[in-house]
């Protein structure tokens, strides 16, 4: 659409963003496998995920976090940066779906590196897993990795719909980005309190885990029911959130 | 029907309320004081096609929360609001795509693009059809005198370039109502003019109807025939803008010019004078008389009659609002 076009050219004008982005990509990718070396030099297995499934994890991951730096995090913080400066007026007066449009508008097209570079580790940890590569695998992973990021979707929105109320919200992005860390490993390793606060409250459990369950041959099909109605009840509570929101915004006063 | 029809509008807002000192912030940080503010009360006028209303009021007298209210951002505590026969807070595509705001210091445009992508993305938003965009987008180039600009990045753009900008991109969807909050703000008189005159153009060209805000009396006087004068959220005047110093200003000025000089102190408050020239404040009321009386006692070779300048009687309404 012409929102990206808009959002490819913007981002033209730095080039040289490009290339730190794959330096970055590359660093981060880097220093997860370092990670993982040092985890598996100690034992065989994390909590039943060998070294070729934790290798999967770390590329949905990355693949995740390239999808949240491409359009999720750069549109949410333009709505908070809306609202703080008043222009966000202006998305009320357009005659189109304000959540679709405040959705839409931004783009990092740099951060689709880390997609790249996530999905390289991902096809690589299948080749040394020798993990089933059917359709149905490869069809479940596709449905996972988008009910995960619109899952993120969900809970990012309706957190910045908060800034209608409090205004200076940006302390939000990075409680986000931290927590989205705790990605790394499977959910399972965690404590219980904690992994259910990471698959229900910030479902990073269900955006990385379950996509990478896929990709190692674990995923049931009743765990992908789950996650697909879970994402289908946050997009209608995202939606009903919105717009009672934008009903109760009032601006800032001129 | 009037194009705009606006009864008994209401708007209060509940604001948290907070002495000043560290005990009370943290205090309101577990229960909340609030106090409902009355923006805009009881106001009502209309509004028909291809009008120009100029809308004044000193600061937070309510003028942006109405037009907010107009442009269907904020909802009506109470009372009746209609634009082009839809309800504004029901914010229906059909009505969005009808009507435009404009707030001077409030940009729009992509920053570091030149302006015609951002003339596309609202192509994209309202979904218009090539050909009249293309034949509208051409003509508010022309008519802004905005030639090349639209080629350069809006962040190398001067702040008047820029608000033409702003405003050429704000009625690409050719829009029959036009809200203007301040739409010359911060810009130099010449730049002033030019927007001016295009607001004329625009509106006789589409028959729009402009409903405008602006501190530039200048601004007002050129394009409004109305004037609607709001107070501390209520409705002051609503007429034409001569009227407006019959209603507030009690006196006139009359300059004298006298073939000789003379005392004139006898027939108002000298407020100048020179040996030839003589100005006088008389209250409103006595003009004719005292006119007739300067012209057959005194050596009078010319005489003007004047209203205070403008300002003076935007500040005499509002004085009047306070008590």
């Amino acid at each position: 659409m012409t929102f990206l076009r808009i959002g490819v050219m913007n981002e033209l004008q730095y080039r040289a963003n490009f290339f730190l982005q794959i330096i970055q990509s590359v660093v981060a990718v880097g220093t997860g496998l370092i990670v993982l070396a040092l985890i598996f030099s100690q034992t065989d297995a994390l909590d039943g995920w060998t070294r070729p499934q934790l290798l999967a994890v770390l590329g949905v991951f990355t693949m995740v976090g390239g999808v949240i730096g491409f359009i999720i995090e750069p549109n949410m913080g333009r709505v908070m940066a809306d609202v703080r400066q008043g222009t966000f007026d202006y998305v009320l007066t357009k005659p189109v779906d304000s959540q679709l449009l405040v959705s839409v508008r931004e783009f990092r097209l740099w951060k689709l590196t880390d997609v790249i570079v996530g999905a390289g580790v991902v096809v690589w940890a299948v080749i040394v897993d020798d993990a089933p590569t059917g359709l149905a695998n490869v069809a479940g992973f596709a449905v996972s990795l988008l009910a995960g990021s619109l899952m993120i979707y969900c809970v990012w929105l309706m957190l910045t719909t908060g800034a209608f109320w409090f205004v200076r919200m940006e302390m939000l992005q990075e409680l986000f980005t931290g927590l989205y860390r705790a990605g790394q490993y499977p959910v399972g390793v965690y404590p219980g309190w904690l992994r259910a606060g990471l698959t229900f409250l910030i479902p990073i459990g269900f955006a990385v885990t379950v996509p990478s369950e896929a990709v190692t041959g674990r995923l049931t099909i009743g765990r992908l029911a789950v996650a697909v109605g879970f994402v289908l009840f946050l997009m209608a509570l995202t939606r009903i959130v919105w717009q009672w929101g934008v009903k109760n915004y009032s601006g800032a006063s001129a | 029907m009037p194009l705009i029809d606006v009864r008994d509008l209401s708007k209060v807002f509940e604001v948290p309320e907070r002495e000043p000192g560290l005990r009370a912030a943290a205090k309101s940080l577990v229960r909340r004081k609030t106090r409902d503010v009355r923006a805009v009360g009881d106001v009502s006028f209309e509004v028909e096609a291809g009008e120009i209303v100029g809308f004044l009021g000193p600061n937070g007298a309510g003028k942006t929360t109405t037009l907010k209210m107009l442009s269907g951002l904020l909802h009506p505590t109470s009372g009746e609001l209609s634009v082009l026969g839809h309800e504004p807070s029901k914010r229906e595509r059909d009505y969005l795509s009808r009507i435009t705001l404009v707030m001077g210091n409030r940009n729009q445009l992509q920053w570091d693009l030149p302006a015609l992508d951002s003339f596309e993305l609202t192509r994209a938003i309202y979904r218009l059809r090539e050909a009249p965009f293309l034949e509208q987008r051409d003509e508010l180039i022309e008519l802004l005198d905005l030639g090349d600009l639209v080629n350069k990045p809006v962040r190398n753009l001067s702040l008047g370039e820029r608000m033409k900008a702003e405003i050429a991109n704000s009625l690409l969807h050719r829009p029959s109502v036009l809200f203007l909050d301040e739409p010359t703000i911060g810009l130099d008189v010449v730049m002033q003019r030019r927007i001016r005159t295009f607001l004329a153009e625009y509106n006789t060209r589409h028959d729009a109807s402009i409903m405008l805000t602006s501190h530039y009396m200048a601004d007002i006087e050129a394009l409004c025939e109305r004037v609607i004068v709001i107070h501390e959220g209520s409705l002051l005047f609503d007429g034409a803008l001569g009227d407006l110093s019959d209603r507030f200003a009690a006196h006139k000025t009359l300059v004298v010019t006298l073939g000789e000089a003379a005392d004139l102190s006898g027939y108002g408050e000298v407020v100048e004078a020179s040996p030839t020239q003589v100005t006088l404040r008389i209250p409103r009321g006595d003009t004719a008389a005292v006119t007739g009386r300067l012209l057959a006692e005194q050596p009078v070779t010319d005489l003007t009659v004047e209203d205070p300048p403008i300002d003076d009687v935007i500040e005499l309404a509002f004085a009047s609002g306070d008590s």
